[in-house]
């Protein structure tokens, strides 16, 4: 069930209505825990099973650390069990085959000879996000910030709550379960932000990206046939177009939660505005780069334990970032590239940028422009179906030469340039909050508007969001 | 809460609910409206394909079948032509124009575009009573559907739907249906994605091999609908005889406007000079109902041209079981049997309108 379907607004209609319908706050989020189940069954009914096992498992490691002091054993190993439990199940469905595979290739290399078992294992929709979900409950009641529930329902209510559900935003236990203890009141809705919020993250997802995919597909499915200016243009599109998905699909989250009362963290903030490869990681899937950031490289030492330590540090975060979007070497080449633009910045930055004149706007100008370009030189690596096409692409990207001829039939450049223009006029001008300041009878007017148009750019047939493979 | 205050927060939260629906009612319209002016006519299997060649030899053909799918497998031109020949008439030159599910909005323009590709050589346009309209959202919404949603058809699709010989409860469904796939076009969805966003890979134009003159045996060229219709066929003879025991059943559902509607049609093709009649096709599925629109047509309209074969009683020979491909459709050797006769009788009712007498009720 996808948020842009017309089966969702039905689905969600009948949960909105219940939900403010009840007055009782434990019958919300019976309503709500239900309403996630049936939500994440459509998809797979049987996967149900794998969402209760998890959340039972945080919900032991909970009550485990309430039992026991913070210093205690059997406390940590409690939340060590938790842990090791969690990813070994997402292990066993992302990456069992992918490692299964790996060992049977570099066996071959050795000269030895060894049987493929690899599983033919379906990869439920959405479990890499609840697991961290899951592990950020068992760790910030492990840490102490914030007490272990007493109540399993708190617990899977927090785990599957349906907005965030199979694609993020990430939210921390600490941020979301406070929020369940109150019932939540229509007056702090902020029903207009919402439902801008929404028609935005609807515009990004159904109107952009599903209708540039088709580009990306046929350029990624054969790019030696395509002209260079095609190519980098189709590469720049398929940065366009997965920002569209994802951060459209977390705007739609987000105002889902917002108009049923609860409060998300922002996912994006504008990422390729950033000035520098360390401002992009804090405008980017920012519920991810900070999850790993505090639950990873702060554990891992962080910067504390000097430059050397502090860059490994970086790179096994970012690699391990990688490896978390899929069972996958492109990933892993995916997270290397941005691990080593964050070790050359702070490199750039402790032995250049001080010793040079601020060179203000331009600079600016110009550290953004090698940002957005060596991003999208990782993307290819991202959405290349293996590592021969995506080092293809790389090439002719990075080369500007390809022998193909073939072009798109859009004008795709100033397409990109419209694109690029619309982006960073609605973040300059905050349109976002110049609708949803409107008053009533001129939001509705311009509302109604602005769904009319964009209805008509929904391409027919519906394409998943491309985190939900994540 | 008071009640002025119940009615104060109600009036804070339709007022612009309300605005916005017409709003978004006005602009996606008449965005759609702009769009479909500007969008091609879609490419819509065995339709597009038999409406090209028919343009691209106009002037070759005199005849044409317009029909449903009944038309599309059970017209063979050439047998029509020797038949007419045969039964003393000019060889015409026949054009199948039989079309899957054809209704009745689909009809009417299909004859106007006939019509309007004539080039002065059509002479004789023969019509099947049309398919009820779409019965499914699904049937209502795909793109077929929608070409043939615009406002200008609104009227032939209202026309057909109340005309059609069934209970009122189905008929208020079908215009449930119909509204949806209405509503649903006027929303424009995808309209202005497909104008700003076209397909990098163009699907190839359905194609068709005109060599006989728009029919098909049925089953040469397969599909899985195809084959699990005659696989029904084989695997449930009784069926077949169920069907046949339905002939001349009491029915409730009325026939007369239906007369009448397909009474309109002949009538304006022959305000045109043209020659028009009605070919009932032989249809066990339908034995509860064409026939009596036949039958009551030709009572109305004895002047009009009535071929009505779906009677087993009065054309037992097309009812032998070996001649059907499925339930409803004839095989090669059912439609060149059909086809003969049609063509005899076609010749026999223009040859008797040529001498201005009457058609007997046959």
């Amino acid at each position: 069930m996808l948020f842009v379907e017309p089966r969702f607004f039905l689905f969600f209609g009948v949960v909105f209505g219940l939900v403010w319908i009840l007055r009782n706050n434990l019958w919300r989020k019976r309503v709500l825990t239900l309403a996630s189940y049936v939500f994440y069954g459509a998809w797979d009914w049987r996967f149900l099973g794998l969402i209760l096992l998890i959340t039972v498992i945080s919900y032991v490691v909970g009550a485990a650390a309430s039992r026991y002091p913070a210093a205690d054993r059997t406390r940590k190993l409690a939340l060590t069990g938790g842990i090791v439990a969690s990813l070994a199940l997402l292990g066993v469905f992302k990456y069992f085959n992918f490692f299964a595979d790996s060992f049977v290739d570099f066996a071959g290399m050795m000269g030895f000879s060894a049987g493929s078992v690899t599983l033919n294992l379906v990869l439920p929709v959405g479990i890499s996000f609840y697991t961290f979900q899951a592990i950020s409950y068992m760790v910030d009641v492990h840490r102490g910030d914030i007490g272990a529930r007493r109540s399993f329902l708190d617990v899977a209510f927090y785990i599957a709550f349906f907005p965030q559900l199979v694609a993020g935003p990430i939210v921390r236990a600490s941020e979301f379960i406070p929020q369940m203890d109150t019932a939540r009141r229509w007056a702090d809705v902020s029903v207009r932000a919402c439902l801008t919020l929404f028609l935005i993250g609807f515009i990004k997802k159904a109107c952009i990206s599903d209708n540039i995919a088709q580009y990306v597909d046929v350029i990624f499915a054969d790019p030696s046939s395509f002209a260079a200016s095609q190519v980098i243009a189709g590469v720049l599109l398929y940065g366009i177009q997965i920002y569209c998905d994802f951060s459209g699909y977390s705007d739609m989250a987000i105002a889902c939660a917002g108009l049923l009362g609860y409060k998300f963290p922002a996912n994006f903030d504008s990422p390729y505005l950033s000035a520098n490869i360390q401002d992009f990681w804090r405008r980017w899937h920012i519920s991810l780069s900070s999850w790993l950031r505090d639950y990873l490289y702060i554990p891992l030492g962080g910067n504390r334990r000097g430059n050397g330590r502090r860059d490994v540090n970086l790179m096994t975060t970012m690699v391990l970032g990688g490896l978390w979007h899929g069972a996958s070497f492109n990933f892993v080449i995916w997270g290397f590239l941005h691990g080593i633009a964050l070790i050359i910045q702070r490199f750039w930055h402790q032995l250049v940028a001080r010793r040079v004149p601020a060179m203000g706007l331009l600079g600016g100008f110009i550290g953004g422009a090698v940002t957005f370009y060596w991003v999208n030189l990782a993307w290819i690596f991202f959405r290349a179906a293996d590592l021969g096409e995506a080092l293809s692409i790389s090439q002719t990207y990075l080369t500007w030469s390809s022998a193909g001829q073939n072009v798109l039939p859009i004008a795709v450049w100033p397409l990109l340039a419209c694109l690029g223009l619309t982006h960073w006029l609605s973040h300059r001008f905050g349109a976002q909050e110049m609708i949803e300041r409107l008053a009533p009878n001129r939001f509705a007017v311009t509302y109604g508007a602005i769904v009319a148009i964009a209805i008509a750019f929904v391409p027919l047939g519906y394409r998943p969001f491309i985190y939900f493979q994540f | 809460m008071s009640e002025r205050g119940i009615v104060s927060r109600l009036r804070v939260t339709l007022v612009p609910c309300v605005i916005g629906a017409a709003t978004f009612a006005l602009v996606a319209g008449g965005f759609s409206l702009a769009l479909r002016r500007a969008a091609p006519v879609p490419d819509m299997n065995v339709l597009s394909p038999k409406l090209a060649a028919y343009r691209d030899h106009a002037a070759d053909y005199d005849t044409v079948f317009i029909g449903t799918s009944r038309t599309f497998y059970h017209i063979v031109p050439d047998e029509v032509e020797t038949a007419m020949e045969a039964e003393g008439c000019q060889r015409p030159n026949v054009f199948n124009f039989g079309v899957f599910g054809l209704t009745g909005a689909e009809q009417d323009w299909l004859l106007g575009q006939v019509l309007g590709a004539g080039q002065g050589a059509l002479r004789t346009v023969v019509i099947e009573d049309p398919l009820p309209e779409a019965r499914s959202l699904d049937d209502a919404t795909n793109e077929r559907a929608r070409f043939f949603h615009a406002p200008s058809d609104y009227s032939a699709t209202l026309n057909s739907i109340s005309s059609f010989p069934e209970s009122a409860p189905k008929k208020v469904f079908r215009l449930g249906i119909f509204g949806a796939g209405a509503a649903y076009d006027l929303s424009g969805v995808g309209r202005a994605a497909e104008f700003f966003f076209p397909a990098p890979v163009k699907p190839a134009p359905y194609a068709m091999d005109m060599s006989a003159d728009g029919f098909e045996i049925l089953g040469s060229i397969t599909s899985p609908d195809i084959e699990a219709r005659r696989k029904d066929f084989v695997d449930h003879p009784e069926k077949y005889d169920e069907a046949l025991a339905r002939y001349g059943a009491a029915s409730d559902e009325a026939v007369e406007s239906r007369a009448v509607y397909l009474e309109e049609r002949l009538r304006s093709l022959k305000a045109q000079g043209l020659n028009a009649a009605l070919f009932v096709s032989p249809d066990p599925e339908e034995l509860d109902r064409t026939p009596r629109v036949g039958v009551e047509l030709a009572r109305i309209a004895p002047d009009l041209s009535v071929m009505n074969f779906n009677r087993p009683d009065v054309y037992p020979d097309l009812f032998g079981r070996s001649l059907w491909f499925d339930h409803s459709h004839y095989g090669e050797e059912g439609a060149r049997k059909l086809s003969r006769l049609a063509g005899a009788e076609l010749c026999r009712d223009l040859k008797q309108s040529d001498a201005g007498g009457q058609h007997a009720v046959r």
